[in-house]
């Protein structure tokens, strides 16, 4: 019930926030303009970081795999390649040497 | 029919992040149902990305949907920009803003005299692409056994880190980047909701950045900045 509930929130502010700016004829203060630009940018970020340890202790393995797929991200900027890198190097690191 | 095609090249980028998508969904414990759902009404891949994190730690509702309501409220400029340059009257305006995603406006907005019908065209092209995706990978998500031994967790925020990346270009957006990184962490030690940590560094991020690069000129949205930023 709690997901139809918030899907259908989702809906609605997702659908107004689509439909509000073909209906308006105005401007957007300049600030607020400069504001969106940074909202994926610390919304991303800021679901990076809480779930990045994990609950398994293994905080620094995770770590390496982040930096892995930090850097495959900035060369590439491919998703699926940057997620693969990260993932084959907690993956290795895993491996009870 | 051409609005469809031109943004074929764009599917490259759609499919593997509606997989990824749909694999984390079912992760957090969506159906298939629910994860189909969130890509056929809601129709926007960062804000589904992250309601399906969210889901897995047990965020309220109202969290998910403000979360949503943050980064889906750049939309509103995008319909401004696209609203002086195209006339859209009756059924043509909801139809239009249903299915409007970054991707679409970016290659619109490219366009020196868009219609309707190219619009229209390239929604539904990228809607189609985004809820195949969504199948396949909900299905390849049923496929893996215990996910959490795996550690596929860790597939979320390596997600949206690789996501966070390349929209990381000038010092400001650095120092957004970082702050919101380490101000989400330290919330998140310290309440249990996974809602309220986005919401509040999503809001204190995008105000310390706005206030960082106060006094420059602001551009029109631009068809680079659209791309970058995924549906």
């Amino acid at each position: 019930m709690t997901f139809w509930l918030a899907l259908a929130g989702m809906v609605v502010v997702t659908f107004g926030s689509r439909y509000a700016g073909l209906a308006l004829r105005t401007e957007l203060p300049a600030f607020w303009v400069r504001f969106l630009h940074f909202v994926p940018i610390a919304v991303f970020a800021a679901l990076v970081t809480p779930s990045l340890e994990g609950d398994l202790g293994e905080g620094e393995i995770r770590l390496v795999g982040a930096v892995a797929t930090a850097l495959v991200a900035w060369r590439t900027k491919s998703l699926g390649l940057s997620i693969a890198a990260g993932m084959l190097a907690f993956w290795l690191l895993r491996i009870p040497f | 029919m051409r609005g469809f095609s031109a943004i074929a090249p764009l599917w490259l980028g759609v499919v593997p992040f509606g997989i990824v998508y749909a694999v984390i969904a079912r992760d957090a414990g969506l159906s298939v149902v629910e994860t189909q759902a969130l890509s056929v009404f809601v129709f926007a891949g960062s804000a589904q990305f992250s309601a399906a994190g969210l889901f897995a730690t047990g965020a309220s509702g109202l969290g998910i949907v403000l979360t949503t309501f943050l980064l889906n409220v750049r939309h509103v400029l995008y319909g401004l920009s696209l609203g002086r340059r195209l006339t859209l009257d009756g059924w043509r305006r909801p139809t239009a803003a249903y299915f409007l995603t970054d991707e679409v406006f970016g290659v619109v907005a490219a366009r020196p005299a868009p219609r309707f019908a190219f619009l229209l065209g390239a929604e539904l092209s990228l809607f189609l692409v985004w809820n195949l995706a969504t199948l396949g990978g909900a299905f390849l998500g049923a496929a893996i056994p215990d996910p959490e031994k795996l550690g596929l967790d860790l597939v979320f925020p390596l997600a949206f880190l690789a996501l966070l990346v390349p929209l990381v270009r000038t010092r400001a957006e650095l120092v957004v980047a970082v702050a919101s990184g380490i101000l989400a962490y330290v919330i998140a030690q310290a309440t249990t909701s996974g809602g309220v940590p986005i919401v509040v560094t999503g809001i204190t991020g995008s105000l310390l950045g706005a206030w960082l690069t106060r006094g420059r000129p602001v551009e029109e949205a631009r068809l680079e900045d659209a791309i970058r930023e995924v549906a």
